[in-house]
């Protein structure tokens, strides 16, 4: 199943997802990470959207992996933050 | 006795020829080939850039593009699409240990912003820097910045509007729904600047330029002497433009 997303982050920029999910278990096949957010190192998103292949689609669980791939490779985000991320995958759903 | 920095200016390139030109500097500065740059810079034909996390056909009506002449690239740096027409582009590559730029991002933003605004003064016109990464007078945004941070170096390159043209720019860009487009229209002119509409008086790019250039200088007390690419960073730039700001592969990778 495949959806899209536009959502402004609170206090931040418009971040646009698009995503493949599986259905049956509710996980992700795959999740493009577009907007015009800023983030240092900028390569870092396309491992973000590596990282959060098969993940679940529950907000706690995304929001705690995005945080550990952010923390592991020191990534710095402006205008855009794990909340607001998992949100913006989320609402794909709607 | 005051730093001497690089001051370039290129008019007149394309847009895979610009950020060629920007990411090569940027390599050449990180390996203590040539000092901090300041450059000024305008695009011909005009030209879109779109930022590097953005979806080049989401954003930009690419037929449109090649009905009017209208470039587009995808930039290393993050943020919007832009529309360069009439417009002082400027950009500034230095290390990330100068001790003129501070270590935290959105602080290098607001130094930065400092030495356009500080140029803005210097054409009678106040400003003030409006965070994440806009400068806006009268309430209105008159220059968009962006920055990255590669190979332990810091560029920034940005906007100053000398005119706009927002049907134009809402031409060319693509809108989530065409019955909103007037009323984006009518929103981004209540929001967006220029020194034209400003002074109410036409300003030719050497002025703006020269104020600019006396802007930077102020803020980082340092002397701009102008100079030209060397060998080394037009290989480079060649290089760039051909293997990515060219090529589709990079421009539609998103």
């Amino acid at each position: 199943m495949n959806s899209k997303s536009v959502y402004k982050i609170p206090n931040g920029k418009l971040l646009k997802i698009s995503l493949d999910y599986d259905e049956s278990n509710s996980t992700i096949s795959s999740v493009k990470i577009m907007g015009d957010f800023f983030a240092y190192p900028e390569e870092a998103v396309e491992l973000l959207e590596n990282e959060l292949k098969k993940i679940q689609l529950n907000k706690d669980i995304l929001v705690k992996k995005i945080n550990s791939v952010i923390l592991a490779n020191n990534i710095e985000f402006i205008g855009l933050n794990a909340e607001g991320l998992a949100d913006g995958i989320l609402r794909c759903l709607e | 006795m005051s730093e001497k920095w690089r001051y370039l200016i290129t008019n007149n390139l394309s847009a895979a020829r610009n950020m060629a030109i920007d990411r090569a500097v940027l390599v050449a500065n990180s390996e203590g080939k040539i000092p901090p740059t300041v450059r000024f810079y305008t695009w011909s034909p005009p030209a879109i850039s779109i930022g590097y996390f953005q979806s080049l056909s989401e954003e930009v009506d690419l037929e449109k593009c090649a009905n009017l002449g209208v470039d587009y690239v995808r930039r290393i740096t993050g943020g919007g699409a832009v529309f360069h027409e009439d417009e002082l582009t400027y950009s500034i590559i230095i290390p990330e240990s100068h001790p003129e730029i501070p270590k935290n991002i959105m602080d290098s933003y607001a130094r930065i912003c400092g030495a356009v605004m500080n140029g803005l003064k210097n054409l009678e016109i106040e400003s003030s820097y409006a965070p994440i990464n806009d400068i806006i007078s009268g309430g209105k945004k008159i220059s968009g910045n962006a920055q990255t941070r590669k190979l332990k170096t810091v560029l920034q390159h940005g906007t100053v509007l000398i005119d706009v043209d927002v049907e134009k720019m809402f031409s060319l860009l693509r809108v989530p729904n065409e019955k909103i487009r007037d009323k984006m229209i009518s929103d981004v002119k209540q929001r967006v600047t220029s020194i034209k509409h400003l002074l109410d008086d036409s300003v030719s790019f050497d002025k703006a330029a020269a104020a600019m250039k006396n802007g930077f200088e102020e803020e980082f007390n340092i002397d701009l002497v102008p100079g030209s690419l060397t060998d080394y960073e037009l290989k480079l730039t060649e290089k760039f433009e051909k293997e990515c700001f060219g090529n589709d592969d990079w421009n539609h990778k998103r």
